[in-house]
């Protein structure tokens, strides 16, 4: 069974006069140990797809599920549940908190629960990143690399089955980008989850298992 | 996590916090500003408050309290001393050629109305004269020296004491033995000494009751107690007022909160987006948000109470003498209600901006 299904999902989006659709029909799917890549031009709807399969928006039709689950219609707080449980979210940006370290920004999302090792998961985490030295660090003494690689192990704290990333070499160069996504890698074979990623990136285009382009919210 | 955050932007959050604190010093520091001239009206009445004073009503047929009304008055408040006394004026010359003019009482148990500062305490005075201690140095007056009314002399035998505040002898006062002053045949005035404030107000009403009524008010009756009531509910009405000034303060100091918290999550808007995405509940942002509104109010309130503290150490210390007394639970109370006020003002204060952080779409709040 897929991991994350899209079945006939359609996006529309009212901007006063004209109705945009941003994803006409699409279907897609993902597999447990498997890295998607989603590719398309500026505009083609990548991010709308990237936010209905992170359960951070709702389709105007069509089907959403994950491991077979109907989400689709999903109220706020059980889509915030949903996420929490199941999915890892790694951004162009980081969007790392500045007045944290790089251990306490991985705890971050589950630093209201009162689980007592989860400090030691993120050591744990930030350590299989590379990143052992640098756990008292806050974001600004990080290089882009390290704080992406941070920004990595966040999104796996909750152990999820999906990890959705937003152009996640975007702010970084050609070395470290590759640095980044053969972490990306080892740790989708490691945690046996599902990887998809948006990107204008040639480089990350090697390292998928599937390719899907989008253009004009429709899957080529 | 909540004060980490307030520590992004120290200067931000110093001037709510100054806010706060002054709020806060506002109302404490009014407050115990209020008990201290409450304190310090009721300490100057002093024993007064045992008192009652019946002096002549509006519809009094004589001239004065008549003999008959005097033992009616004994009658009806048994257990009190009750002490006619009849007044005029004159004006003392002294040998030196100095002269002043003093109150003439004629009243035979002196000794509970006058503090004595030397000589005798007379419960039965029918010779001799008490004066004011600051007439007699005014007139050079000593004990045992004779001083004349209507053709009278009368030897000194006790100096009065000069009193603060309120009391029977304002200016330079004389007293004789009622007999001196035989002439008028009614007494002016007539103090009962009872034991304590509330005999004196229940012995008021009962005075009151048996020689008044709806229409006739033979009698006028005033206790001290009353005097003591009204002044603290005056200063009662004074505190009120002085703490709605000073929540004023507070008030504007909340909505210095209110500005800076919606700032913060504005500023934030992204970061709290990311909070939502990675699962953060919107219950959870909502605490965070309300946390630190509550840690600018807290910590602002504890600085605010301090400052008062010293504020009111210094205000009791100049209008009672005594600054420990700002350390009594009366007045030490608007401390701790500043401190709520403070807390309970920022929590509001944060209310709005956490529900609009919290009730974001996780999407929107991700463009930043």
């Amino acid at each position: 069974m897929s991991v994350i299904q899209l079945e006939d999902v359609v996006k529309r989006y009212d901007s006063g006069a004209e109705t945009i659709e941003a994803l006409k029909a699409v279907d897609f799917r993902a597999e447990r140990g498997e890295m998607v890549v989603v590719t398309g031009p500026s505009g083609s709807g990548k991010s709308t797809m990237l936010n209905l399969i992170g359960l951070l928006d709702t389709p105007t039709a069509g089907t959403v599920r994950l491991d077979g689950r109907n989400v689709t219609d999903f109220d706020e707080d059980e889509r915030t549940e949903e996420r929490r449980s199941q999915l890892g979210f790694v951004f162009q940006d980081f969007h790392l908190l500045p007045m944290l370290t790089a251990a306490e920004n991985v705890e971050l999302p589950s630093m209201w629960d009162t689980d007592v090792d989860r400090r030691d998961r993120a050591v744990d985490l930030l350590g299989r990143v590379g990143l052992s030295d640098r756990l008292t660090h806050t974001p600004d003494e990080l290089s882009g690399g390290q704080k992406q690689r941070v920004a990595i192990a966040r999104s796996l704290i909750n152990e999820p089955d999906i990890l959705l990333a937003d152009e996640p070499t975007g702010n970084l160069d050609q070395e470290t980008g590759g640095t980044v996504l053969d972490e990306i890698a080892r740790l989708k074979a490691a945690e046996n989850i599902a990887v998809v990623a948006i990107t204008h990136d040639e480089q990350l285009v090697q390292y998928a298992d599937r390719v899907v382009r989008l253009v004009d919210g429709v899957v080529q | 996590m909540a004060w980490r955050n307030l520590g992004r932007n120290r200067v931000r959050t110093a001037l709510a916090m100054l806010g706060v604190v002054i709020g806060v010093m506002a109302i404490a520091s009014l407050g115990m500003a209020g008990v201290a001239l409450e304190h310090q009206a009721t300490s100057n009445l002093g024993d007064l408050t045992n008192e009652v004073s019946v002096s002549p009503g509006e519809d009094i047929e004589t001239d004065g309290v008549t003999d008959d009304q005097v033992e009616t008055i004994r009658d009806v408040a048994p257990a009190t001393t009750v002490i006619p006394q009849k007044t005029n004026g004159t004006e003392l010359t002294a040998r030196n050629g100095e002269s002043a003019y003093v109150q003439v009482t004629g009243v035979t148990n002196a000794a509970p109305l006058y503090d004595i500062a030397a000589g005798d305490e007379p419960t039965r005075l029918e010779t001799g004269a008490l004066i004011s201690e600051s007439t007699a140095q005014t007139l050079d007056l000593e004990m045992g020296d004779p001083v004349e009314y209507e053709g009278q002399i009368y030897r000194i035998r006790g100096f009065i004491a000069a009193e603060s505040g309120f009391g029977p002898s304002g200016g330079g006062e004389l007293v004789l033995p009622v007999s001196a002053l035989r002439e008028q045949e009614y007494y002016d005035s007539v103090t009962v000494v009872t034991e304590d404030g509330d005999t004196a107000t229940a012995t008021a009403n009962t005075i009151e009751e048996h020689f008044n009524d709806e229409d006739d008010e033979i009698l006028s009756v005033t206790s001290f107690a009353s005097v003591q009531e009204n002044i603290s509910s005056f200063t009662d009405t004074l505190e009120l007022a002085l703490l709605g000034i000073g929540s004023i303060s507070l008030f504007v100091a909340s909505v210095a909160i209110l500005n800076v918290m919606l700032m913060s999550t504005i500023e934030r808007r992204g970061e709290i987006g990311v909070l939502r995405a990675v699962g953060v509940r919107r219950g959870e942002v909502l605490r965070m948000i309300l946390t630190e509104a509550a840690f600018l109010g807290g910590v602002g309130g504890v600085f605010g109470a301090v400052g008062s503290l010293a504020v009111g150490l210094v205000l009791f210390h100049v209008i009672t003498g005594d600054a420990a007394l700002a350390l009594a639970w009366s007045s030490s109370r608007y401390l701790l209600y500043g401190v709520v006020f403070a807390l309970v003002a920022s929590v509001l204060s944060g209310i709005y901006p956490a529900w609009k952080a919290a009730n974001e779409s996780p999407v929107e709040a991700l463009r930043g």
